[in-house]
């Protein structure tokens, strides 16, 4: 048990000895007084952002899927191109503080199989895999299980009350579709053409060198982009500063994206 | 004690969003309160669609135009408690609209570059009528100390879209709501705040959100030290790690006469 002073205790004593701050004042009431008004004012000073608390609501998502050509024509540099511009992708949108909880990235990868190799995550638990090449490409199948990602993705975020941003795929090949009957191409080209146009996705294709920019024009909605030779890195910039364009303020229907400088038309 | 010195006591703040700061965009949303007298006073709260190229002028217009059709209006009536307020203000907004329409043909653009969305209300002792279109809420806590949201936030699939005045639709999407009760509390915010203030997606008010905002705006002492604390607050890291956007907020408490 302390003493503090040899005066007698007044009743604000029993109070300020609890506090640190007050422990070495000790001696009267009137100094007791001035402690406490003190205290009280820098808590005044403090009061609206301390004291306001916030609705825990989970913050709103953006869902992208990366839609890849592991096919065998990417061995080598383009591949390794690729798996760089992940790296930058995700180094990029983890530096903004609200689209690394909001953007949900999921990868596809085509070749003769079509992989999903990540699941949705958000993009500050994204880890970039490393891509392997070979076979044919699958392409028409890998939309199709690209658009039935996000569709069970809207699914998942409406049951659980979590607003979302109209999700994005974004293609990336050096060829056109191969090995898989011309039906499955079709297919996938409808769908993305019902979707684009009740606005239930956007979808983006980009043609490395090599690839049929003709045909990718007859697929994608959009008109399909050309790489600049293997500036995969620009790319990846550009899309993870679109990204975050999407994921923070509200916009009217048209997203005013930065333009790519990361490729031609 | 005389009800009849009752008065409100209203504060208010728009602050630029942190992302607009850093693409030096003005602040886009706009807000008006006008008291008529100590029991009515007049709230417009607009917000700028982000992607409107003057989307800060469309905002300002809207509040500017609503309030003053709405202020000429109740200079005109009587008796406030035989208005019809749905058909009012819903007046008052297809007004709005087509003034920003008239601003748009005036200036040569396309009426969307002055896309905004409108809360509008009108508060007395005993009625609060809100029209909305578009994002934000009107929270309100009576004399019983129970909190009701009075409009919830309009969106459609998307978190980013929501209707503006120049919408095709916008009149048929408006919230128009007619409360009767005893306020004693009452904030008005835009969208940078709900999913602060409100669980979301029913748009419920989250009390220890709006309690200490209450206590704030009943113990005024020097109207302009609080009004630099409110903007303090909304430009907090605390605040500016949940949102980038622009942030509104209009605060208004009873405050009873003091006994004679």
């Amino acid at each position: 048990m302390h003493e503090f002073s040899g005066h007698k205790r007044s009743p604000f004593l029993c109070l300020l000895t609890k506090t640190p701050l007050c422990a070495l004042f000790i001696v009267d009431d009137s100094l007791v007084f001035w402690v406490m008004w003190m205290v009280r004012v820098k808590n005044q000073n403090m009061r609206l952002e301390e004291a306001v608390e916030f609705a825990e609501n989970p913050e709103p998502r953006c869902p992208c899927v990366l839609l890849l050509d592991t096919s065998a024509s990417m061995q080598g540099e383009p591949l390794d191109g690729l798996n760089v511009g992940l790296m930058t992708f995700r180094e990029n949108l983890i530096k903004d503080e609200l689209a690394k909880k909001r953007v949900e990235i999921a990868v596809i990868t085509f070749d003769n199989q079509v992989k999903i190799i990540q699941d949705f995550v958000t993009a500050d638990r994204f880890e970039p895999p490393m891509l392997t090449a070979q076979g044919q490409t699958y392409m028409g199948t890998a939309i199709g299980e690209a658009l039935d990602m996000i569709a069970s993705r809207k699914a998942e975020y409406r049951n659980n009350g979590i607003t979302y941003y109209r999700p994005w795929v974004f293609m990336i090949t050096d060829g056109e579709p191969q090995g898989e009957s011309d039906r499955i191409t079709e297919q996938a080209i409808k769908r993305i053409r019902d979707e684009e146009a009740n606005k239930q996705v956007a979808f983006f294709a980009v043609g490395v060198e090599g690839a049929n920019m003709e045909r990718l024009g007859e697929i994608a909605e959009r008109t399909p982009l050309k790489l600049k030779g293997l500036d995969f890195r620009e790319m990846f910039i550009w899309l993870s500063a679109s990204m975050q364009t999407v994921s923070h303020s509200k916009v009217d229907e048209q997203v005013a994206l930065p333009p790519p400088g990361w490729g031609t038309v | 004690m005389n009800p009849n010195s009752a008065y409100w006591q209203i504060i208010s703040a728009s602050v630029a969003g942190s992302s607009h700061e850093k693409q030096a965009l003005p602040c886009q949303d706009a807000h008006i309160y006008r008291e008529i007298d100590p029991h009515q006073f007049i709230v417009a709260v607009a917000d700028g669609a982000g992607s409107a190229s003057l989307a800060d002028v469309g905002a300002q217009l809207a509040v500017k135009t609503a309030t003053q059709l709405i202020e000429e209006y109740l200079s005109s009536v009587e008796d406030t408690a035989t208005v019809d307020w749905n058909t009012q203000l819903l007046a008052v907004v297809n007004q709005t609209k087509q003034a920003i329409e008239a601003e748009a043909d005036h200036r040569d653009i396309l009426a969307r570059e002055l896309a905004t969305t409108l809360i509008l209300g009108v508060i007395t002792d005993s009625t609060i009528a809100i029209v909305q279109i578009g994002d934000g809420a009107v929270v309100v806590e009576d004399q019983q100390g129970t909190l009701m949201a009075l409009t919830i936030p309009a969106s459609g699939e998307y978190l980013n879209e929501t209707t503006f005045l120049v919408s095709p639709n916008a009149l048929e999407s408006a919230q128009i709501h007619v409360w009767s009760g005893m306020p004693k509390y009452l904030a008005i915010f835009s969208d940078g705040l709900q999913m602060l203030g409100l669980k979301m997606p029913e748009g419920k008010p989250h009390p220890p959100f709006f309690s200490p905002l209450f206590r704030f705006v009943e113990t005024i002492g020097d109207r302009t030290e609080a009004e630099q604390q409110l903007i303090s607050f909304l430009r907090s890291p605390r605040v500016n790690q949940r949102t980038d956007d622009d942030l509104t907020l209009i605060l208004a408490a009873k405050m009873p006469s003091s006994a004679t």
